[in-house]
């Protein structure tokens, strides 16, 4: 069916593609590319990132083996100057290409293309709400009892946060790399990203536990990153609600208010509106 | 009477001495500069301020640039016409037609492919600068913000060599010679379309002069609409050069449909000419999207208009007008760089294209969608997410065209009769970075994953296995094969073979890493980062300073054998196309007489075949008539 065409080189080629896919397989199950994760969403990335890898494998491999084999067997000596077998289409082989590369690109777009987008988007719910506001070329947090943070992100541990994320000046990028999340801080827009992290640890422990700026927003982008700390829940509750208070000293007129003593107006997180009642 | 090679010249061309050849040059500079001044001082007269101003720098540039269309030949050629008297273009015969209004395609060509190799040399010298301040982590040779200057310098002047580099050098030399055209349809406006770019070039490096610009070669707004007056440069410069590509597109578009020769069906164009028409198509499309968003925001920066005020959150409009352009850009810089590799295979394997069809239906499949995939630079962007799946499906699909050309080249060379040259060892660098390119593009279509590693080097690496492994790779391999017929004379072999082997290990040295970094979350377009990722920054740094090095030996390669490299003759490669049945380099009209084609370009190894005759100017006297045509090979379309 193939004829001459084929015949005297598939051998060579066939071994060569096996012994290639089989090398580069090895390759991806021994050695990771990818960064700890710390979010379950990092491990719906990270599950697509490697099924993709395997998949690349064979068809890496494939056109190497041709190429490793045209340079060993089919090189010519540059004096004999004969032209080669010649072949000029076959239907049958253009066909069979056809069906498995279309095969290969709807088997990417239903896994891990539809599977990974619906589970990495998720349910549109959160425990809590956090905002963060870009500007060149800082980061403020907004947390659910309405204290607000700039130094450093602190989220609580195994709770789902949705990240409610806009810009005062020009298009940045939220990005938590040890969570494989991001979305663009849009000026005029809020968007949002929801993450879940999975244990406690902060950017000493991972240099992707880090909110960076992943979209070029001018001088500073560079540095445009502050750490993470992701907590417990209970820790949480107190960082934000110390945080508050911190807040409030600050912004309380220093000559008139006795040192200390007084108490806050609203226990924090009773008036709290952002956080969704449903859960 | 007919023969199979074309008569050549009667004797070698002795070329007179260059008179003054810089005269034409000089006057468009001087014109340039009087209109520059004009422009800017009118402005000022009219509403004050400074001449430095962006609205001063707005109208001095549209004055300078017809001071310099007029001052390089544009009286001549086009204004002699408005009062009444014939054109007159460029007729020097020495060298200083590459300095003239010159109208021959060949000339064009070469103008062309001289300039943007030197712009590509420029945007090489700052690549190195940026790997020498990213070798190790915190704020080294260049601040950050010189550092972001930098990369959109690098970034513009590279998609610009990438967009025009095949297509403007090797499209203008060898279509019109591979469709049997004595020149293209459009001659005086092909030559005003080279003409365009140097000011494309000025414009872009005189941005330092102006506070340069730092918003990336993407210039999203509303950063665009707000950083130092360098951008208003970067805008007038690309719109210029929006003007360059549909010009040439246009010409190369109705070359190729109308100025066929008799028996050149559309099944038996070459294939470098149909990625070339293909392109065309494409450029000729897409091309308005980039400049009207740049339009949009030049009226932001200086009409006080608010497209992309941050209060009205159009930023995200600026992306899909941007990515409408620029997704297709992609196919515009590889699609001739399928061409290149595809033809020059088939000359060294010795064997026919296989599944030519197949091959132009999917050159033609790809540019139909390549216009409905832009949006999958977006998933990050905060576009509605019922978007996303129909993107994702649109950008895989892509990946089944893009797998025909992988077919034929893999066919073509399936028991060839491979004649290792330097242009089929840069083919096999080329196939092997496309390939990578390729099966990282997966990562980048699929959403979850793309959503991690948008940019960040990930990225970075990729595009440029694209676009360096796809079009400039091509770019390489078309000067080293075209090289010969250009010159006439034969590149330095061994010299050649070295080069390829260096430009392709190091290339793969400098990027493979950087894939590593982008995964492990280092972003893009940074001038310093974490330390964590110091190591493959270093090792990528001092590869990317050894690929630099390599242009030595390919810049010194062609200078000393265009000038005393052995002659070649006209048909070193044995080849079938047009372009190598004439003497090298062409005559000024490119055929001595008319050839006819009378079957398939690459017939290689079937007996007896022939791509073109030609038919002798004496016999056609004789009312003898052109041979048939062989009627086997149907037209495709």
């Amino acid at each position: 069916m193939l004829g001459g065409f084929v015949r005297r080189s598939w051998i060579p080629v066939g071994i060569l593609w096996l012994a290639y896919t089989v090398l580069l397989m090895w390759l991806i199950s021994q050695f990771s590319w990818l960064p700890a994760e710390w979010s379950t969403e990092a491990g719906v990335v990270d599950e697509a990132m490697v099924l993709l890898q395997y998949l690349g494998a064979p068809v890496m491999a494939l056109v190497v083996a041709v190429m490793t084999w045209a340079v060993i067997g089919w090189r010519s000596s540059g004096a004999t100057r004969e032209d080669g077998p010649p072949q000029r289409d076959n239907r049958t082989i253009v066909t069979t290409w056809l069906v498995i590369t279309s095969a290969l690109a709807i088997f990417v777009v239903i896994n891990p293309g539809f599977v990974g987008l619906a589970e990495i988007r998720g349910e549109p719910n959160a425990d809590y709400v956090i905002s963060m506001h870009a500007q060149q070329f800082f980061w403020t947090v907004t947390y659910p009892n309405g204290a607000e943070g700039a130094d450093e992100l602190v989220i609580p541990s195994e709770t789902r946060v949705r990240y409610d994320v806009n810009s005062k000046d020009v298009t940045h990028s939220f990005w938590i790399p040890a969570f494989r999340i991001k979305i663009d801080a849009v000026p005029g827009l809020v968007t949002q990203a929801y993450a879940t992290a999975e244990r406690e640890g902060t950017r000493d422990d991972d240099v992707n536990l880090r909110v960076q700026c992943a979209e070029l927003c001018g001088a500073g982008h560079a540095n445009m990153s502050i750490p993470i700390r992701v907590v417990s829940e209970e820790e949480f509750n107190q960082y934000i609600d110390d945080l508050l208070a911190e807040n409030e000293q600050k912004n309380a007129p220093p000559p008139d208010a006795p040192p200390g003593d007084a108490p806050p107006e609203a226990p924090p997180g009773d008036a709290s509106p952002d956080v969704p009642s449903d859960g | 009477m007919t023969v199979t090679t074309a008569p050549t010249n009667p004797d070698p061309v002795t070329r007179p001495r260059a008179r003054r050849p810089f005269r034409w040059v000089l006057r468009g500079l001087l014109l340039a500069i009087v209109g520059y001044l004009a422009g800017a001082f009118i402005t000022v007269a009219l509403r004050g301020g400074s001449p430095s101003d962006e609205v001063a720098v707005v109208f001095g540039y549209i004055f300078a640039l017809i001071g310099w269309l007029a001052g390089v030949g544009g009286i001549e050629a086009f204004g002699r016409q408005w009062i009444g008297k014939k054109p007159q273009v460029s007729e020097d015969p020495s060298w200083g037609r590459y300095f003239a209004f010159c109208v021959d395609h060949k000339v064009i060509g070469i103008q062309y492919g001289v300039t943007l190799i030197s712009v590509l040399l420029i945007g090489g010298i700052s690549a190195m600068i940026m790997r020498i301040e990213l070798a190790s982590p915190g704020v080294g040779v260049v601040d950050l913000d010189d550092f972001n200057k930098i990369v959109s310098m690098h970034g513009i002047l590279m998609v610009a060599v990438a967009v025009a580099g095949v297509i403007g050098a090797f499209g203008n030399y060898v279509v019109p010679i591979q469709v049997g055209a004595a020149d293209m349809a459009f001659p005086r406006i092909n030559a005003l379309a080279y003409w365009l770019l140097p000011p494309v070039a000025v414009g872009l490096l005189s941005a330092p002069l102006l506070g340069s610009f730092n918003a990336g070669w993407t210039s999203y707004a509303p950063l665009s609409t707000v950083n130092d007056s360098g951008q208003i440069l970067f805008n007038l410069a690309i719109i210029t050069f929006g003007l360059v590509s549909i010009l040439g597109a246009i010409n190369i578009l109705v070359t190729t449909i109308t100025m066929r020769a008799p028996g050149m069906t559309w099944g038996r164009l070459p294939i470098f000419t149909w990625a070339a028409f293909a392109t065309s198509l494409l450029a000729f499309t897409v091309t308005q999207f980039f400049a009207g968003a740049l339009v949009l925001v030049t009226m932001d920066r200086v009409a006080g208009t608010s497209f992309f005020s941050p209060d009205v959150g159009t930023g995200l409009l600026y992306e899909h007008i941007f990515w409408f352009y620029s997704h297709p850009a992609v196919y515009i810089m590889v699609l001739p760089g399928f061409g290149v590799i595809l033809e020059l295979t088939t000359t060294f394997a010795r064997k026919p294209l296989f599944a030519y069809k197949a091959v132009v239906a999917a050159l033609l499949a790809i540019v139909g969608l390549s216009v409905v995939v832009w949006a999958h630079h977006m998933f990050t962007s905060g576009m509605a997410n019922f978007l996303h799946g129909p993107f994702m499906i649109l950008t895989e699909a892509i990946s089944i065209p893009t797998g025909i050309i992988f077919l034929s080249l893999i066919g073509t060379l399936w028991q060839g009769s491979l004649w290792f040259r330097t242009p089929l060892i840069i083919a096999f660098g080329w196939l092997f970075n496309f390939l990578i390119g390729g099966i990282t593009g997966i990562f980048l279509a699929d959403v979850a994953t793309d959503i991690h590693l948008h940019d960040t080097y990930f990225v970075v690496a990729h595009f440029h296995y694209t676009i360096v492994g796809g079009a400039i790779f091509a770019l390489l391999a078309a000067v080293f094969y075209w090289f010969p017929k250009i010159t006439g004379r034969m590149y330095n072999e061994t010299a050649g073979k070295v080069f390829a082997v260096w430009v392709t290990l190091a290339f793969n040295a400098t990027f493979i890493p950087l894939f590593w970094a982008g995964m492990n979350g280092m972003n893009r377009r940074i001038g310093d980062y974490p330390p964590a990722y110091a190591t493959a920054n270093r090792i990528a740094s001092i590869s990317a300073l050894i690929l630099g090095t390599s242009f030595l030996l390919f810049v010194g390669n062609l200078l000393y054998s265009a000038i005393w490299g052995p002659k070649a003759g006209g048909n070193p490669w044995n080849a079938r196309t047009l372009e190598w049945l004439v003497s090298s380099p062409p005559p000024t009209h490119n055929f001595l007489s008319q050839p006819v084609v009378v079957g398939h370009p690459y017939d290689y190894g079937i007996e007896g075949s022939v791509h073109a005759v030609f038919a002798d100017v004496s016999a056609h006297d004789d009312g003898e008539p052109p041979p048939e045509p062989d009627e086997r090979e149907e037209a495709l379309v």
